[in-house]
C-alpha cells in the first residue's frame, strides 16, 4: 500500500476523477436496484407482508392465485397436516369501485380473509373489521390518495354492493393495485350475488390456503392432496400479473449497470496502468515482488471502490429521504450489502486485467532505456 | 579481498538458426570490494546486454555469475528477485526516480522491501541523503529536481540496502559534462566509503578519472586497457 497510497496523493486530479465515475455509477446501480426494489413492494407488498411462507393452490393453476379455486375439503385436509392456525383461506378478486361523494373510479383487489386468523389485516387507522361484521372493509391507505376516509362507502362496481371504510392498513399492494380485505361473510354475499344463482346454499370456494409451515410437510401435501400444489411464497409472488415481467427488466437493467462499471473501470485502470509500465520494469529490477506490485494495484482500486461506494451510500439515503412518497423507493440492509459486494467485486475483477499487464512487464526493460 | 562479482565464460545469443546474433562471447571478469570498474563501448556492442547478464535480468545462454559470492545458475525468478533487493544497486540511464514517491521515499521505499526497520531505514537514508547534498531537497519530488540531483537521488536510492554491487547503466548519459563527472565522482566516493563493488557502463570515454579498472567491450569480450 505504500505505493498505492503516495501515487493517490501525487495523482489526486486523475484519482478523484475515477471516483467520481465509480461514485456515479455505483449511485446508479443502488438507485435502480432501489427503485427496483420498490416498484416490486408496491405491486406485491400485500403477499410479502403475509406471515404465511407457503400457499396451497390447485395443481393446474400454474401458480396463479385467481385461476385456483380450492374448497373446504382441501381446507381441512391441510388443516389436519399443519394445525388449525396454520391454515387459512384466502380469496382474491380483482375489480373496481367507486366512492360515494368522490369523483373517483379505482382499480383494487379485494382479499377476503379470515378475520381472527394469519392474514388478517394490520389496521394503523381506524378500526379492523370481524368475521361477523356485515358491510365494512379495511382497505390500502394508498386510497386516501383517491379522496377515500374512513367512513367513505364504497361501491364495488362487479357486484354492485357497497362497503363502509372501517379502516386502513399500510403497504398492502396486489399488482399495482391497492387491496381491499372483506372477511367472508361479504365475500359470500358478494360472488352470490354475481353468480348464476341456485347455489345460494353451497360455499363460495376460494382460490388458495395460506400456510405456515415446513418445507417437508409442504411436500407431504403437495403429494397426499391430488388437487393441490404447495408453493414458496416466492413463487407465489413471481406469478403475481405483471411481476416478473417488470422485475425482469429492472433486473437486466441493473446487470447492465454492473458490467458496464466493471468494464469502465478496468479500462481507465488498463490505461493508467499502460502508461505505467516502464515504472512497473524499474520496480521489478529494484527487486520489487510481483505479488506487492499486484496488491498495490488491486489496492487502488479496493480503496476507490469502498470510497466511492461510502459516498454514493449517503447520497442515496439523502436522496431517498427527499424523495415523494409516490415514487417506490426501497433498499434494505440485505439488498444494500448484496449491491455493494457486487460493486467491489466487479472493480475487483476489472482490475485484474492490469494486475495481468503488470506481470508482463520485464524487469529487463529497465535496463538500456532512455526515456521518463 | 573479496570478489563481489565473478563472471565466468558468459556468453548471450540472442535469437537462434541463422539470425542468431552472439553478444556476449566466454567473457570473464572479476570485480573486487571497494573496486570501481567501468565498460565502454559504442552503442549497439552489447553494454546493456552485458549489465542485464551481471544484475541478474537476463539469464545468460551460458557461463556462470557469481554476486558476492552466490551463483545465479540454480536460482528460479523470485529467488532472483530476492537477490536484486538485497544483493544489487541499480542505477538506470536517466534516474527513472518514481514521479509520485518524494525523494527521502525514494530510498524509505526499498528500505520497506528489504524489511528494515522504520528507524534504520531513516537513519540510513538521512546518512546517505547528506552524504550526497540533497538531505535539503528530501521533501520534494523528483519533478521539481534538476536531472543531476536526480542522479544523486539515484545513486542514494542505489546503496539504500548496502548492496554488494552496484550497477549503473549509463548514468551520465542525461547529463552535462560537469554534472555527469561529479555524479561519477560521487559513485566512486561511495565505493570506497561503503567498501563494496561499482560497475558503471558508459559510452562516455571522459567519465574515466575515478574508476580503478576500464575495459573495452569488443567482440562479446572484455578488454582492459
Ligand atoms: N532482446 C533482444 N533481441 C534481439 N537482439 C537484441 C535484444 N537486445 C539487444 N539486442 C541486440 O544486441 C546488440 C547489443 O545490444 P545492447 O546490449 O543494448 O547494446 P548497447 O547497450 O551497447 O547499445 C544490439 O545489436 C541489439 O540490437
Ligand atoms: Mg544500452
Amino acid at each position: 500500500m505504500f505505493l498505492a497510497l503516495r501515487e493517490m496523493r501525487h495523482s489526486k486530479a486523475r484519482y478523484s476523477l475515477i471516483m467520481v465515475i465509480m461514485l456515479l455509477v455505483s449511485f446508479l446501480v443502488l438507485f435502480v436496484t432501489g427503485l427496483a426494489r420498490g416498484l416490486a413492494y408496491a405491486n406485491v407488498s400485500a403477499v410479502e407482508n403475509m406471515s404465511a411462507n407457503y400457499f396451497a393452490v390447485q395443481s393446474d393453476a400454474d401458480h396463479a392465485f385467481r385461476r385456483s379455486q380450492l374448497s373446504d375439503t382441501e381446507l381441512s385436509a391441510a388443516r389436519s397436516m399443519v394445525g388449525e392456525k396454520n391454515a387459512t383461506p384466502l380469496a382474491v378478486q380483482m375489480s373496481t369501485i367507486t366512492a360515494d361523494g368522490a369523483d373517483v373510479k379505482a382499480d383494487i383487489t379485494f382479499f377476503a380473509v379470515d378475520m381472527d386468523g394469519m392474514l388478517k389485516p394490520k389496521v394503523v387507522q381506524g378500526d379492523g373489521i370481524t368475521n361477523e361484521t356485515k358491510g365494512s372493509v379495511v382497505v390500502d391507505s394508498k386510497l386516501k390518495e383517491s379522496g377515500i376516509s374512513i367512513g367513505s362507502l364504497v361501491k364495488d362496481q362487479a357486484s354492485g354492493l357497497t362497503f363502509k371504510v372501517a379502516g386502513f392498513v399500510k403497504d398492502s399492494s396486489y399488482s399495482h393495485t391497492p387491496v381491499v380485505y372483506i372477511n367472508n361473510l361479504d365475500w359470500q354475499a358478494m360472488r352470490q350475488g354475481t353468480g348464476q344463482g341456485g347455489s345460494s346454499a353451497q360455499q363460495v370456494p376460494y382460490n388458495v390456503i395460506a400456510l405456515k409451515t415446513t418445507s417437508s410437510v409442504a411436500a407431504q401435501i403437495t403429494s397426499k392432496l391430488n388437487n393441490v400444489e404447495v408453493i414458496t411464497q416466492k413463487q407465489a409472488i413471481a406469478s403475481i400479473p405483471g411481476y416478473s415481467a417488470e422485475q425482469n427488466s429492472l433486473l437486466m437493467m441493473i446487470v447492465f449497470l454492473f458490467v458496464i462499471s466493471g468494464f469502465v473501470l478496468a479500462v481507465f485502470f488498463y490505461v493508467i496502468t499502460i502508461q505505467k509500465s516502464s515504472q512497473f520494469g524499474i520496480l521489478k529490477a529494484m527487486g520489487t515482488k510481483m505479488s506487492y506490485l499486484a496488491w498495490s494495484v488491486v489496492g487502488q482500486v479496493l480503496i476507490l471502490s469502498v470510497a466511492s461506494l461510502t459516498i454514493s451510500l449517503l447520497l442515496t439515503f439523502g436522496m431517498n429521504m427527499g424523495l415523494p412518497d409516490t415514487m417506490p423507493f426501497q433498499l434494505k440492509g440485505q439488498t444494500i450489502g448484496l449491491t455493494s459486494v457486487l460493486f467491489i467485486g466487479m472493480s475487483l475483477l476489472g482490475s485484474l486485467i492490469s494486475v495481468a499487464k503488470v506481470a508482463k512487464v520485464d524487469a529487463l526493460d529497465a535496463i538500456g532505456r532512455t526515456g521518463a | 579481498m573479496s570478489a563481489k562479482l565473478m563472471m565466468k565464460q558468459v556468453t548471450h545469443t540472442y535469437g537462434d538458426g541463422d539470425g542468431a546474433r552472439t553478444i556476449l562471447n566466454h567473457l570473464d571478469l572479476t570485480v573486487n570490494d571497494s573496486e570501481f570498474v567501468a565498460v565502454l563501448g559504442p552503442s549497439g556492442t552489447g553494454k546493456s546486454t552485458f549489465l542485464s547478464a551481471a544484475g541478474a535480468l537476463l539469464t545468460p545462454t551460458s557461463g556462470e555469475i557469481y554476486i558476492d559470492g552466490e551463483p545465479l545458475g540454480n536460482k528460479d525468478k523470485s529467488a532472483l528477485t530476492e537477490l536484486r533487493l538485497q544483493k544489487i544497486g541499480f542505477m538506470f540511464q536517466s534516474a527513472q526516480l518514481l514521479p509520485y514517491l518524494k525523494v527521502e521515499e525514494q530510498l524509505l521505499y526499498v528500505a520497506k522491501l528489504a524489511k528494515l526497520s522504520t528507524k534504520e531505514a531513516k537513519e540510513r537514508s538521512a546518512y546517505l541523503l547528506k552524504r550526497l547534498g540533497i538531505w535539503e531537497r528530501r521533501n520534494h519530488y523528483p519533478e521539481k529536481l534538476s536531472g543531476g540531483e536526480k542522479q544523486r537521488v539515484a545513486i542514494a536510492r542505489a546503496w539504500m540496502n548496502k548492496p554488494a554491487v552496484l550497477f549503473a547503466d549509463e548514468p551520465t548519459a542525461s547529463l552535462d559534462f560537469s554534472r555527469g563527472k561529479e555524479v561519477v565522482q560521487m559513485i566512486a566516493d561511495e565505493v570506497k566509503n561503503e567498501g563494496k563493488a561499482a560497475v558503471m557502463v558508459t559510452h562516455d570515454e571522459r567519465m574515466l578519472e575515478w574508476c580503478d579498472r576500464v575495459y573495452h567491450l569488443q567482440d562479446g569480450v572484455l578488454v582492459e586497457q
